[in-house]
């Protein structure tokens, strides 16, 4: 009986704890998008009023506009960039059998290895010499290269489980190896792909530590200058952008969702 | 039987990039380490250990060597010990509505700007933000704390960055257990906790231990989110190197304590995955 109780106790406990883990995840994330319906001037938790003013001096500003399209147009670039390079890659990578093969695999996903400031540093001072500093190209191929081991990894899940006897009955029945990649392989390849761009569209949106090195005055991508922001001012505009930013992220995920569902059910 | 596939196209252009934007550019970097440099720290022809020799005398430099890695160390062992009951709660929750919020809850930082994260924090953590409004409305403090710019602050907000690395691989682990070993435990008469202590933790350690080194070494050259919540007078080396380069504009001296920083992350990380290798191994004999 009394031991019944106590066993009772300790799982109380344990779900307690976990609570407050899960609190503690979200915490953050909810003070910010609460603080952003602030009617208030200050970053004052729980807010005095409800309003979207700082929604509309955030969306009303130049400065936040030229960014929104930068990050913008960056997601468009990265996302194909990543994709075709990750997928062929890993294709390669787990179907194919040639010497260095795990070598390589673990090249492919080095850069996630190599703390970020390295990173950051090195592509830096390689931009200076070759002028790439404060250029979209420089941070096209910036955000490229920090989002394409998770592309990479993605698809390596749905190549692993890859039936190459599909490939060679499509083979066999007369289609050429182009086809073949085109129809079978990477129609089969779908779930890592989409898991791939989303990836990659959310680490560019989001992308500040090679970001904060490489860009200038002329590329200030929307977290970038929430960077800025937030080491001189706090105020609910900052929340606004923030939210409106894990927006775009909840956005682009629930579209690619639609997206592969609607291509399942054709 | 089955015809050798080449595969390897296909990975040439992965190779060709990586080469170009990731190897070039390290190669380049760890060349200028060694440069010597003029009185405007432009690198000039030559060689020498001058900058390394600064990184290991200067205690500006060396002292945060080495407070990065006490702090990944720590935000290491805070993010298992935080996983644990979470990753427990989230593998033993049949699929539902329920478990699909809690993961959700889980990755939803990891598909959040880690500036827009560890904003959260600034606004929680400031003079008068929730935590502070917390202190002075139950009286633990009259007026509010500087919790901004602290260490502690460092430690909280990096430890949230990175929980989401160490509660995924060990929802893994748990996820795989057999409940059968739980229930054979209990009825032997081990109690929740022993039963936790005995079987649930040493069947779930690669889990935690793949969780742990994955935080380690994000921790070891996370240089954001420390800024941020810290300020930059906090002795991390990404700081450090940061501030080398954003303010002092010395490149190579910048260069050699990254390098330095990469050295350390993959030694320690080494030595820690061979000390896990042989604790397992006595765990399981």
């Amino acid at each position: 009986m009394g031991e019944r109780g106590y066993d009772r106790i300790v799982r109380l406990v344990a779900a307690a704890l976990a609570a407050l883990v899960f609190l503690f995840l979200i915490a953050p994330l909810v003070v910010l998008v609460t603080s952003s319906f602030n009617q208030a001037g200050s970053m004052a938790f729980p807010p005095s009023g409800l309003s979207l003013r700082w929604y509309a001096e955030v969306l009303g500003s130049p400065d936040w506009q030229v960014s929104f399209r930068l990050s913008g147009l960056l997601v468009l670039l990265v996302v194909p960039t990543t994709v075709v390079i990750g997928t062929l890659a890993a294709y390669g990578l787990t179907q194919g059998s040639f010497p260095g093969r795990r070598l390589l695999q673990g090249f492919a996903l080095s850069p996630l290895m190599v703390p970020e400031i390295i990173v950051a540093l090195g592509l830096l001072y390689y931009f200076h010499g070759v002028g790439l500093v404060n250029s979209v190209t420089g941070l096209w191929l910036a955000h490229s290269l920090v989002a394409l081991p998770f592309v990479v990894r993605a698809v390596m899940v749905s190549a692993a489980q890859l039936d190459p006897a599909l490939e060679r009955a499509a083979l066999s029945l007369g289609a050429g190896r182009v086809r073949v990649f085109l129809t079978v392989t990477l129609p089969l390849l779908r779930p890592g792909i989409l898991a791939g761009a989303i990836l990659a569209a959310v680490t560019s949106l989001g992308e500040v530590a090679v970001t904060a090195l490489v860009a200038g005055a002329n590329t200030t991508t929307v977290p970038l200058r929430i960077f800025s922001a937030v080491q001189y001012q706090l105020d609910p505009s900052m929340a606004a952008v923030s939210t409106l930013l894990m927006a775009a992220s909840v956005v682009v995920m629930v579209v690619a969702d639609r997206f592969a569902r609607i291509s399942e059910a054709l | 039987m089955t015809r050798r596939r080449a595969g390897l196209p296909y990975a040439l252009p992965l190779v060709a990039f990586l080469a170009a934007l990731f190897l070039v550019p390290l190669v380049r970097l760890l060349r200028l380490s060694f440069s010597p440099v003029d009185a405007f720290n432009a690198a000039l022809p030559g060689f020498t250990f001058e900058q390394y020799a600064r990184v290991f005398t200067e205690p500006y430099f060396y002292g945060s060597l080495l407070r990065t890695l006490a702090t990944a160390l720590l935000v290491a062992v805070l993010c298992v010990a935080l996983a644990y009951p979470a990753a427990y709660l989230l593998a033993r929750r049949r699929p539902g509505v329920l478990r699909t919020l809690l993961f959700v809850i889980v990755i939803s930082p990891l598909l959040t700007s880690v500036v827009v994260r560890t904003y959260g924090w600034v606004v929680l953590l400031s003079g008068n933000g929730l935590v502070n409004r917390a202190l002075v409305g139950s009286g633990l403090r009259d007026q509010p704390a500087q919790l901004l710019t602290s260490y502690p602050a460092v430690v909280v907000a990096v430890t949230h960055v990175l929980l989401p690395f160490a509660i995924i691989p060990l929802t893994t682990a748990l996820g795989g257990l057999d409940r059968n070993l739980h229930r054979a435990s209990q009825t032997l008469g081990a109690g929740p906790i022993r039963t936790f202590l005995r079987v649930t933790v040493p069947l779930s350690l690669p889990g935690a231990v793949t969780g742990a080194l994955i935080v380690f070494a994000l921790a070891m050259g996370i240089y954001i989110t420390p800024l941020l919540v810290g300020g930059v007078t906090q002795p991390l080396t990404g700081i450090r190197v940061y501030d080398q380069v954003t303010t002092v504009f010395d490149y190579p001296v910048a260069a050699a304590l990254s390098f330095a920083l990469l050295a350390l992350t993959v030694v320690s990380t080494g030595l820690l995955a061979g000390v896990f290798r042989i604790w397992e191994r006595r765990l399981h004999g």
